[in-house]
């Protein structure tokens, strides 16, 4: 009996000290090795960590570990990327960086993310690259990466500009051109859009997957919050009732973002969808192969989609699935310029290696070459680094009907708007697109909806207040 | 042929029926999990097909380009042995102190149990994780291991069987040949539980392997990392579609030690309860 008990007492024993000892190592193992001016030393690079230059990298994809590769060719210093799955990324950081580790240098956040980042003291300040972010970079790439108080704390060496995608010869045929302009006057405005929806009807065809791709541009006018008021303007009603109207009259091809009978609209004719497929979700259940042979085969009750509205990656989406249809398609502006996603990156507050990291940083954002080869590489991403869009802005691009799509996109981000972004969009754009739903399928009346909208918000967002002038607001 | 018998027979041929739909039911999910692992991502987006692809190959390359399979195997084989281990055996040694020993403060501790069994684990995570930081333990695996020490659900369930499967008298007998407490807890006690343990180890061996939040947030570095945290990293790296099939095959080979453990254990259970211990 002693003897166990002694036995178990030495394991305990063991076992903690081989706990401390295996932590101990990890933490000596980067900063405890002799740094003596290790920045130079190119051959080195490619074995295990322990060189004052090398950091750590947390990212959502892959794209980073190409930039990494280059940069270790390039210094010899070597950058660790580490993925994380998106859907945990944000637990994981703030887990992570709220016990204050420093087995971070970089880590990367989508625009959506950051603000929360910042808020929490995270991110450190790169206000030195400040001058040249300004005026080198794409401008809402700049804003998104200030915190509140202007503090630059986040560079990003993609830009997500938005774009409608629309059919050329479904153009020609319905419109007479399929220049970029004056197909953009036809989705100028929610008024337009709707006559647009109405002549591509006539010929059998529909204008968009479904209605959800008008959500793109509920920032068209006024940011949704402005001093602590929800604003409902007269742009925010018309795109409720052309949402509303686009469905009700079939004028979309129900076939819904990310789902089979989607990605078979960008290659050609499909059957006409019902509101019923998306509700029921026999959507998900479709073939494409299957909803292409039908679209072939013709008959009645046969279509085509005109456009899809999506951020510059969207684009690069039709693209790889157009099949037949590649080089079919051109890019135009829409009600408003919006973007949507990128890669920012952020230096980790704690670290012990914030020179390597900037250095890392401004070689992936602010590195011309860099920016070319990306551009190149990624077969397609817009990058945030303005010169290069311009020495590429005569690129004819044969996917999309040789159009100069980097000109047209540099031209595209001049339109957003930063100040239309609070960081109360996600939750108050769910509540409207809620309530648009429930009148396309007749579940409410206009009236109801918007005020179930009003209710959500405050409820939601005890801190916005309802002006009492707001459309269908009745305050009680 | 008699009414009885014909009776009989189409009873039968029922139950067979029903039956036989059931076992496809449970069989189809994994027929469907190792068919998509054999097609394209962009075919498993957009089509639905009970026959195998042609891109079992291509997948493989993609899963071999971005991720450790086999480091990410042993790194769970690791961890769901030790845990499988640590939870039998501490598991068992507090059920049999908390069924057969009168202490001060054994009803206390027991209700304890009870009341922590109810407290879901995400809760303490938050905690959890400063606790591990301030020990120093992130991106090691004791954080993963160690508190599988005490489980209480195991311990309970534990507790219950032993009174039931074992009477105090048995322990008697060694006591008078002058056996050591720990003696008797390893030469009798343990054998005469097996069964139960091994009911036990099966869903700890599967929850540790199938574990992802908790190393997720405790694990830095990539060579660490159990299957699920790598198979997270795999249909992250690319966009949606991309990966969809070669994550589809990782997750069919993961697949396989759980239905090896649940084979082995099962056998095991069944001859177990059959053979018996004390027949009253």
């Amino acid at each position: 009996m002693k003897k166990l008990t002694a036995l178990i007492l030495a394991l305990v024993m063991v076992l903690s000290l081989a706990a401390c000892g295996g932590s101990g190592n990890d933490a000596s193992g980067t900063p405890g090795t002799p740094s003596t001016s290790g920045s130079s030393n190119p051959d080195s690079g490619a074995s295990s960590g322990g060189k004052a230059d090398d950091i750590v990298l947390w990212t959502l994809a892959a794209d980073l570990k190409q930039f990494a590769e280059r940069y270790e060719e390039q210094t010899g210093n070597h950058v660790e990327v580490v993925v994380f799955d998106s859907a945990d990324f944000s637990t994981k950081i703030m887990q992570t960086l709220g016990g204050k580790s420093k087995d971070v240098d970089v880590f990367v956040g989508e625009p959506q993310m950051l603000p929360n980042f910042f808020e929490a003291g995270f991110s450190a300040d790169l206000s030195a690259l400040d001058n040249e972010v300004k005026t080198r970079l794409v401008d809402y790439t700049y804003e998104a990466g200030c915190d509140e108080d202007g503090v630059l704390r986040a560079i990003s060496y993609q830009a997500c500009p938005g774009s409608v995608i629309y059919r050329l010869d479904l153009a020609e045929e319905v419109f007479g051109t399929s220049d970029p302009e004056a197909i953009g006057e036809l989705f100028s405005s929610f008024d337009a859009i709707r006559d647009t929806a109405d002549k591509l009807q006539a010929k059998g065809y529909t204008i968009f997957g479904d209605t959800g791709a008008l959500r793109w541009f509920s920032n068209s006018s006024n940011p949704w919050v402005k001093d602590g008021q929800l604003i409902v303007d007269q742009d925010r009603l018309d795109y409720f009732d052309c949402a509303v109207d686009l469905y009700q009259k079939n004028q979309v091809a129900f076939a819904q973002e990310w789902s089979a009978p989607w990605y078979a609209s960008m290659a050609g004719p499909l059957p006409q969808l019902t509101a019923a497929d998306v509700d029921e979700g026999t959507v998900w259940g479709m073939d494409k192969d299957d909803l292409l042979a039908q679209g072939q085969a013709g008959g009645a009750g046969i279509t085509q989609v005109f456009s899809y509205v999506m951020p510059s990656w969207g684009a690069l989406i039709v693209r790889d699935n157009a099949e037949g249809n590649k080089g079919n398609f051109g890019v135009c502006s829409g009600v408003c310029g919006f973007f949507g996603g990128g890669t920012f990156l952020t230096i980790n507050e704690y670290s012990e290696h914030k020179e390597a990291a900037r250095q890392f940083i401004e070689f992936c954002t602010l590195n011309d070459d860099t920016a070319q080869w990306w551009l190149e590489a990624s077969n397609g991403d817009v990058v945030s680094n303005k010169a290069i869009l311009e020495a590429n802005s005569d690129y004819e691009n044969e996917s999309f009907g040789n159009q100069h799509t980097y000109a047209f996109y540099l031209e595209e981000m001049e339109k957003i708007d930063y100040g239309m972004i609070t960081g109360y969009d996600d939750t108050i754009k769910d509540a409207f697109g809620n309530a648009i739903i429930s009148v396309q399928k007749g579940q409410q009346t206009k009236e109801a909806a918007m005020q179930e909208f009003y209710t959500t918000v405050t409820t939601l967002l005890p801190e916005i207040t309802i002006p009492a002038d707001a459309p269908f607001y009745s305050p009680n | 042929m008699s009414a009885e018998k014909v009776k009989t027979r189409s009873v039968k041929s029922l139950l067979y029926l029903f039956l036989i739909l059931l076992s496809v039911l449970c069989f189809t999910p994994f027929w469907l999990m190792i068919v998509n692992a054999t097609r394209s991502g962009n075919e498993i987006m957009t089509s639905f097909s009970l026959l195998p692809g042609a891109s079992l190959a291509q997948n493989w390359a993609i899963v071999n380009e971005n991720m450790h399979l086999g480091r990410g195997f042993l790194n769970s084989l690791f961890l769901a042995l030790c845990n499988t281990a640590l939870v039998s055996y501490f598991s068992a040694l507090t059920a049999y102190g908390l069924a057969y020993y009168k202490f001060p403060g054994s009803k206390v501790i027991f209700t304890a149990l009870l009341v922590f069994m109810m407290v879901p684990s995400q809760l303490s995570m938050l905690g959890f994780y400063d606790l591990v930081n301030k020990m120093g333990m992130i991106d090691t695996y004791w954080p993963l291991i160690l508190p599988s020490v005490a489980s209480p659900a195991t311990v309970f369930f534990l507790r219950q069987y032993i009174l039931s499967v074992m009477p105090r008298a048995i322990l008697e007998a060694p006591r008078i040949d002058g056996a050591s407490e720990f003696a008797i807890f390893h030469r009798i006690v343990l054998p005469i539980m097996a069964p139960g343990i091994a009911t036990m180890a099966i869903g700890a061996f599967i929850g540790s392997w199938n574990n992802y939040l908790i190393p997720m947030l405790l694990i830095n570095s990539p060579s660490k990392r159990p299957l699920p945290v790598m198979v997270a990293e795999l249909s992250a790296v690319r966009d949606i579609t991309t990966n969809l099939g070669a994550t589809y095959l990782v997750v069919a080979v993961s697949a396989v030690p759980i239905m090896i453990a649940f084979c082995f254990f099962s056998k095991y259970i069944i001859s177990g309860i059959s053979a018996g211990s004390v027949k009253e």
